[in-house]
């Protein structure tokens, strides 16, 4: 059984790398419009985020299943939507959306008065974004964005409803196949694959927050002294 | 050197600057004094754009600038020539006291590192924080973020410094070490505006201090005219409030 799931895992392991590459480039731009405020744009952001964030996942993999053929036959091209391309399209969207709302908060969570010393020593945007503001507002968002990629992990457990073969959906196949036996089983080694896949991101996410500039360790916190009793 | 003239500010419908007038000549150390929220913080960002005046002019040197027309080549000008200190400090977190003081040299006036860390190390030794110079700004007391940003300020080589209520921020027992830093600076000769409430300190340092009330300058002498025979009634006022209170 663990093996035939394992061969299953590349795939979803490449939905989420997909998903999440796609994704964070989405919530980019996405935030990027909604910071900068251009009149139209930063409105259809603000569309796309709320669709993104409020639909249930579930039914955004149907919308992009079901709704990403009509959208090519319109422009005269032929579907090429296997459930696959369909579930990477559809979790980039969510993600993207769901990401950008990380990123948003934490833009405007750097203190005003960073920009007002970059400024006024004479830094463009670009090298205050990059120098001063980007840095921090990584820092601010980093715990927010493990939390999106773990979301994302978990996410990715749907699109066997629009019959793409991730590990959930292999998983339900070999159950099958044994007549409905071993289920409890099956779902335990299931559980155990996210919990690597989880604990592997959340690893990634820590170092990187420790590594951050700004990470106070709890060390240089004020600690905690138990009150002598008199 | 520095000329404002009918600088007019609102946000939203409040209207805080009323149009003022200021000038001010090379090598002056002016303290500007007046009740919070008259927008005194208001008119320095104006200097460096950081707030937007819907009137008024500049003029730095030979150079000239309508706010009705603000122009991005006058604005970098003005920006790279002065240096502000901030009321909340604002020394950048993501940096140490030492990249601090480095970075506007490398990233605007495009030194190499090394001629930048040389500056930059001076500049240090000169607010005395040598000592913590690879400290993060979350490791430090508010006296020495405030000097950090002294020494940021004073790296650019700038012709006019502008201090921003540069000690309100602070505990009581770090003001000093504060002020002594920039009355060393403003000793040395460059030209300095100075927005405090210290008015002991103003009046030991400054050639010339602005009373400003209510969005317009309504004072403006050398110390001796508006400490000892203040004529404007407000000032008066404004005077004794503020000695009775320290
Ligand atoms: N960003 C802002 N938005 C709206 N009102 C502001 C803003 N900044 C300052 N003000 C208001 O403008 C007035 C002048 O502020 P400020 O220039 O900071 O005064 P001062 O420095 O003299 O205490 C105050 O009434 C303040 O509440
Ligand atoms: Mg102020």
């Amino acid at each position: 059984m663990i093996p035939e799931l394992m061969t299953a895992l590349p795939l979803t392991l490449v939905i989420t790398f997909v998903a999440l590459v796609a994704g964070f480039c989405l919530a980019l731009i996405t935030t990027t419009l909604r910071v900068v405020r251009i009149p139209i744009l930063s409105s259809l952001a603000a569309l796309y985020v709320s669709y993104a964030r409020s639909v249930p996942v579930v039914l955004q993999l149907f919308v992009a299943f079901y709704g990403l053929p009509l959208l090519v036959a319109i422009f005269g091209m032929a579907d090429f939507f296997t459930p696959t391309v369909a579930a990477m399209l559809g979790l980039s969207f969510y993600h993207g959306g769901y990401l950008s709302e990380v990123m948003r908060p934490a833009y405007l969570a750097v203190d005003r008065g960073q920009h007002d010393a970059a400024d006024s020593l004479g830094y463009t945007f670009r090298q205050k974004m990059m120098g001063v503001v980007g840095p921090q507002a990584v820092h601010i968002a980093l715990p927010g964005y493990g939390n999106a990629l773990i979301y994302l992990t978990h996410n990715v457990a749907l699109v066997m409803y629009i019959g793409a073969a991730d590990v959930m959906a292999t998983a339900h196949l070999i159950m099958e196949r044994a007549y409905n036996q071993y289920q409890f089983e099956t779902y335990l080694v299931l559980a155990v694959i996210y919990s690597i896949m989880c604990l592997i991101i959340w690893v990634i996410v820590r170092y990187f927050e420790r590594r951050s500039p700004m990470y106070v360790p709890a060390v240089g916190r004020a600690k905690r002294v138990a009150m002598p009793s008199l | 050197m520095l000329e404002l003239k009918n600088i007019k500010l609102s946000y939203g419908n409040t209207q805080v600057l009323n149009g003022v007038d200021l000038s001010v000549n090379r090598g002056d150390v002016v303290s500007i004094i007046g009740p919070s929220g008259t927008g005194k913080t208001t008119l320095l960002k104006c200097i460096n754009y950081l707030v937007k005046p819907s009137s008024g002019t500049i003029a730095f040197d030979q150079l000239h600038m309508d706010y009705a027309q603000a122009d991005k080549k006058a604005i970098q000008a003005i920006r790279l020539r002065t240096a502000m200190v901030f009321q909340q400090f604002n020394v950048f977190k993501n940096m140490t006291v030492l990249q601090n003081v480095m970075d506007p040299l490398v990233v605007v006036q495009r030194k190499s590192q090394d001629e930048a860390r040389e500056i930059a190390l001076r500049e240090l030794d000169r607010v005395g924080l040598s000592a913590k110079r690879d400290s993060y700004p979350s490791q430090l007391s508010g006296g020495q973020l405030q000097r950090t940003g002294i020494a940021r300020a004073l790296a650019v080589r700038p012709d006019v410094m502008l201090f921003d209520e540069p000690t309100s921020s602070l505990d009581p027992e770090l003001v000093s070490e504060v002020l002594k830093v920039i009355k060393d600076v403003t000793s040395s000769g460059i030209t300095s505006l100075l927005v405090t409430h210290e008015m002991q300190f103003a009046k030991n340092i400054s050639n010339r201090i602005v009373f400003m009330d209510q969005g317009v300058v309504a004072a403006d002498g050398s110390p001796a005219e508006i400490f000892d025979a203040p004529a404007n009634p407000r000032l008066a006022q404004f005077l004794q409030t503020e000695l009775a209170f320290h």
